[in-house]
């Protein structure tokens, strides 16, 4: 099976039972569009996170992107979020 | 009982490991450079953690609606600080809508043919 971009994701359960072991009350449920929307946010974020990483690391002429490249990014992605 | 909610969070927090490893590497493949070890934990910790940011806005977003369950609009609103991320899921949200229109047709077809027999 050729993996494409599209294929790789989070499941919408394992996002589901995240987000609920968060909410301050335990009524608060998630429908299941909405746990498939948030599926998909989550992975725009952590593509978002590896492509700006990976940018910080061809920036800086480096063969690998590191901890250090991550950290660079990371106060942006957070405030674009 | 806290241990089970513990063991509960290490599993879902080495779930979300596993997929950002997945998508790292994805990366990595297309820009031929790999990503460290430490930086993959890094990008998971980190998503793991918006996602407490993320869960305690959709739980306002739904409350402030007078909803105890959170829809597709709250997510909308998490969405808002970026006009492309807005977009986005305003299309996925479209998507979805589409394919439930869909497999509803498909569904009462389904009824109508249980009935005529």
């Amino acid at each position: 099976m050729a993996e494409k971009n599209e294929d790789i994701g989070f499941k919408k359960d394992t996002v589901s039972k995240l987000l609920s072991s968060f909410f301050k009350e335990d009524k608060t449920r998630m429908s299941g569009d909405a746990a498939l929307l948030m599926a998909e946010m989550l992975k725009v974020f952590v593509r978002e996170a590896a492509v700006r990483s990976q940018k910080q690391a061809a920036s800086e002429d480096c063969d690998q992107v590191d901890i250090e490249h991550f950290e660079k990014i990371l106060p942006q992605l957070l405030m674009d979020f | 009982m806290s241990d089970d909610k513990d063991e509960t969070q290490q599993r879902l927090k080495a779930a979300i490991h596993f997929t950002v490893g997945r998508l790292c590497q994805k990366t990595g493949e297309d820009h031929q450079r790999g990503f460290s070890r430490q930086a993959v934990a890094a990008i998971a910790e980190t998503a793991f953690r918006q996602c407490d940011v993320f869960a305690k806005d959709l739980e306002a977003f739904a409350r402030h609606a007078k909803r105890s369950t959170v829809t597709s609009e709250d997510v909308k609103l998490i969405a808002r600080r970026s006009t492309a991320l807005s977009i986005h899921i305003q299309n996925k949200t479209e998507e979805l809508n589409q394919e439930k229109k869909s497999t509803g047709k498909r569904k009462s077809r389904d009824t109508e043919e249980e009935s005529k027999e």
